[in-house]
């Protein structure tokens, strides 16, 4: 009687130390599993703060498209940086707590002014381009983010052709390839007019040009011309399907 | 003198066994609080990648300035995943709300809702900033 009580009170110290062991392990254990719950939200954030540095670029991107429609339309240079100011203001208005900066400087350089290039020659190469850089700046409560980028929003348009003369040698089959880029991919336009030059400065539209879409930005068009000139002179006026304008012009001579 | 120690010894034992089943519980509880908002996030990330998409070609801005707000409708019901319902609102730049419909997959019957704010801007020639709410939630089913 007397051993098992002492027995049972040399084991409650063997027993302190293996639920002592025991706890340790289930501390370290729920440690572990809490640290790695606590690690997931800076992804989450992070991730949250990629998304909106995409819509960010989404949205300035589609501020230089519509900027570059109005001007090629027509439009002051001016507008492409109240564009863009227009929207870092309304996503400093939806953001205040998550600081969001949105820092745009225009290309001054390689053909473009203000962030605008229209180069819309006689070598049968049409460009309306904008390039802008910016600088993304997103406060987190726990990460910052801050991305230096470009943007490019460029519609080209390449014409090249030639004519045949008909039997009676006084009308023209002028026959135009066109080739329609947004930023060096193939394009589709939503309105083709072509014009040819009668008279020097005196530029009059084909009549019923044949057009014809043969895919990959790729456009054939055929019209009649009557003119006693060796070279026929024609300007290609497109707006690609984002409405930019571009305008080539080139000089097709009688084809070999 | 062993005897009055080892009662002692008991006492603190048992307040050990307590001590250890409340920090589990207050552990356990930490833990089941911080799953919804895991959840939210993800909600929140389905709901942005889908104005995201929309927006690419402007096609989110060309839906509200022609007023095509069924259209809009049909687009999110094809790009969010079934089980997500959703109510859309857009506002101008000066907060005034601009869809004159309601944009929605039918009510909400779940308690969490998700709201993802975005800055959506037109491609066309008269510039147009929007600001789209859009409201998530898991369907019950």
């Amino acid at each position: 009687m007397k051993k098992s009580r002492k027995f049972r009170t040399d084991c409650s110290g063997q027993l302190l130390i293996v639920a002592a062991l025991a706890i340790a392990i289930l501390i370290a254990s729920t440690s572990i599993y809490v640290y790695e719950l606590t690690t997931q939200t800076p992804s989450l954030e992070n991730s949250s703060m990629a998304e909106l540095a995409l819509a960010v670029k989404a949205g300035l991107r589609n501020a230089m498209i519509s900027a570059l429609a109005n001007i090629t339309k027509g439009g002051q240079k001016t507008v492409l940086m109240e564009n863009l100011a227009m929207l870092a203001g309304a996503y400093m208005q939806l953001h205040p707590q998550q600081l969001c900066q949105i820092r745009c400087t225009l290309l001054n350089g390689a053909g473009y002014e203000d962030g605008v290039k229209l180069s819309w020659n006689n070598n049968g190469l049409g460009v309306s381009s904008a390039y802008v850089f910016f600088t993304l700046k997103i406060l987190g409560p726990a990460h910052n983010l801050t991305i230096n980028d470009a943007i490019n929003v460029t519609t080209l348009l390449a014409a090249e052709g030639c004519y045949t003369i008909d039997r009676n040698g006084s009308i023209k089959t002028v026959s135009l390839t066109c080739n329609v880029f947004n930023e060096n991919k193939p394009a589709q336009a939503r309105k083709i007019i072509v014009y040819w030059e009668q008279t020097p400065e005196l530029w009059v539209p084909a009549e019923n040009p044949d057009i014809i879409y043969l895919g990959n930005g790729t456009y054939t068009i055929v019209f009649a011309v009557t003119t006693p000139s060796e070279s026929v002179n024609v300007s290609v006026q497109l707006v690609d399907a984002r409405n930019i304008f571009v305008l080539a012009n080139a000089t097709c001579n009688l084809a070999s | 003198m062993k005897g009055r120690n080892s009662g002692q010894i008991r006492i603190i034992e048992a307040f050990l066994a307590i001590f250890i089943v409340f920090s589990a519980i207050a552990v356990s509880a930490n833990i089941t609080a911080k799953s919804p908002s895991s959840a939210n996030n993800g909600l929140a990330s389905l709901g942005m990648q889908a104005l995201l998409q929309l927006d690419s070609d402007g096609s989110l801005a060309a839906y509200i300035t022609a007023g095509n707000w069924s259209g809009l409708r049909e687009s999110l019901n094809l790009l969010l995943p079934a089980g997500v319902s959703f109510n859309l609102k857009v506002y101008d730049n000066q907060m005034r709300q601009v869809n004159t419909e309601t944009v929605s997959s039918g009510g909400f019957s779940s308690q969490e809702i998700t709201l993802v704010k975005y800055v959506c801007t037109s491609q066309a020639p008269e510039f147009r900033v929007y600001v789209v709410y859009l409201y998530l939630a898991v369907a019950k089913q």
